[in-house]
């Protein structure tokens, strides 16, 4: 439990909050941690979930007070575009390729003309002289529905960099 | 799961009222509103814990705090409602009784239940 406290107080160092507020904060904290352990109630069932993650919890509890802004995801904001954009770069080139392997390739099955015999009579055969074929296809359907995935994600991006309501 | 997990979001839409409601009571600090709070069967809080929302309810002026000495223990920070955090309650709880009115009479009629 010192150890949660201690992970906390590192953030709220790292985050800028005023030491004598990250103190408080800390010496609360450490004492409720306390009365807990001296009820037998784990960190666990005082904290929630936050009790695996003191970083956010800090976090959270700082933003929530007011001492330091609340967090908007800028991180997350600003590495989704670019992975966005190497995801749709991918499909995107990927729909290219398998179309073009399937609009350039051998033709896919071949009608060939055999005779089993010099005496026998000549019959056709259907030979199939693309196993790449299915692949390709398969490429293609994949590409196409991560292009609309990508379409999504771009969509949802959009959304979630509106305005949102304070609680 | 499910249960569990739409117990957690009803949850999560009234603590704000259900510390508010404890503190009313009388002043208390972080653990004291946990234990009061499970007193009555609210054991978990849930995804998170009461802190953020303290300094939620503190920055919008709805608690006041001041720190006193705790039995045998270290200064503890203690809350109360201020008077706005008196009417956010009297607010509060009658939107929460009117919703759970509402919701009851939708769902009195389902013979069905599991019973926990």
């Amino acid at each position: 439990m010192t150890d949660f406290v201690e992970q906390c107080r590192g953030e709220w160092k790292r985050l800028g909050v005023p030491d004598p507020i990250a103190e408080e904060m800390a010496v609360d904290l450490a004492a409720d941690l306390s009365d807990a352990e001296a009820e037998g109630v784990s960190a666990e069932e005082f904290l929630g979930s936050s009790a695996f993650d003191p970083a956010s919890f800090a976090a959270s509890w700082a933003a929530e007070r007011g001492i330091i802004p609340a967090p908007t995801g800028r991180g997350n904001a600003r590495k989704r575009p670019f992975v966005l954009v190497a995801f749709t770069a991918l499909a995107a080139i990927t729909v290219i390729v398998s179309a073009l392997l399937l609009a350039t390739g051998e033709p896919k099955l071949s009608l060939a003309t055999s005779r089993t015999t010099a005496a026998g009579p000549s019959r056709s055969v259907v030979h199939s002289v693309s196993a790449a074929a299915p692949i390709e296809w398969i490429l293609l359907l994949l590409a196409v529905v991560a292009l609309g995935f990508a379409a999504w994600l771009w969509a949802s991006s959009g959304r979630l960099r509106l305005p949102t309501a304070s609680t | 799961m499910v249960r569990e997990s739409r117990r957690s979001q009803l949850l999560r839409g009234v603590l704000d009222l259900c510390l508010l409601a404890v503190m009313d009571e009388g002043p208390a600090y972080g653990y004291e509103m946990t234990r009061r709070l499970r007193e009555r069967g609210l054991a978990i809080v849930g995804e998170g814990s009461i802190y953020p929302l303290l300094g939620r309810l503190e920055r919008e002026g709805l608690v006041e705090t001041y720190r006193a000495a705790s039995d045998g223990g270290p200064p503890r920070k203690y809350y109360r409602p201020s008077s706005s955090g008196q009417l956010a309650l009297a607010l509060g709880v009658s939107e929460w009784r009117a919703a759970r009115d509402a919701v009851d009479a939708v769902l009195a009629p389902v013979k069905v239940e599991v019973v926990s």
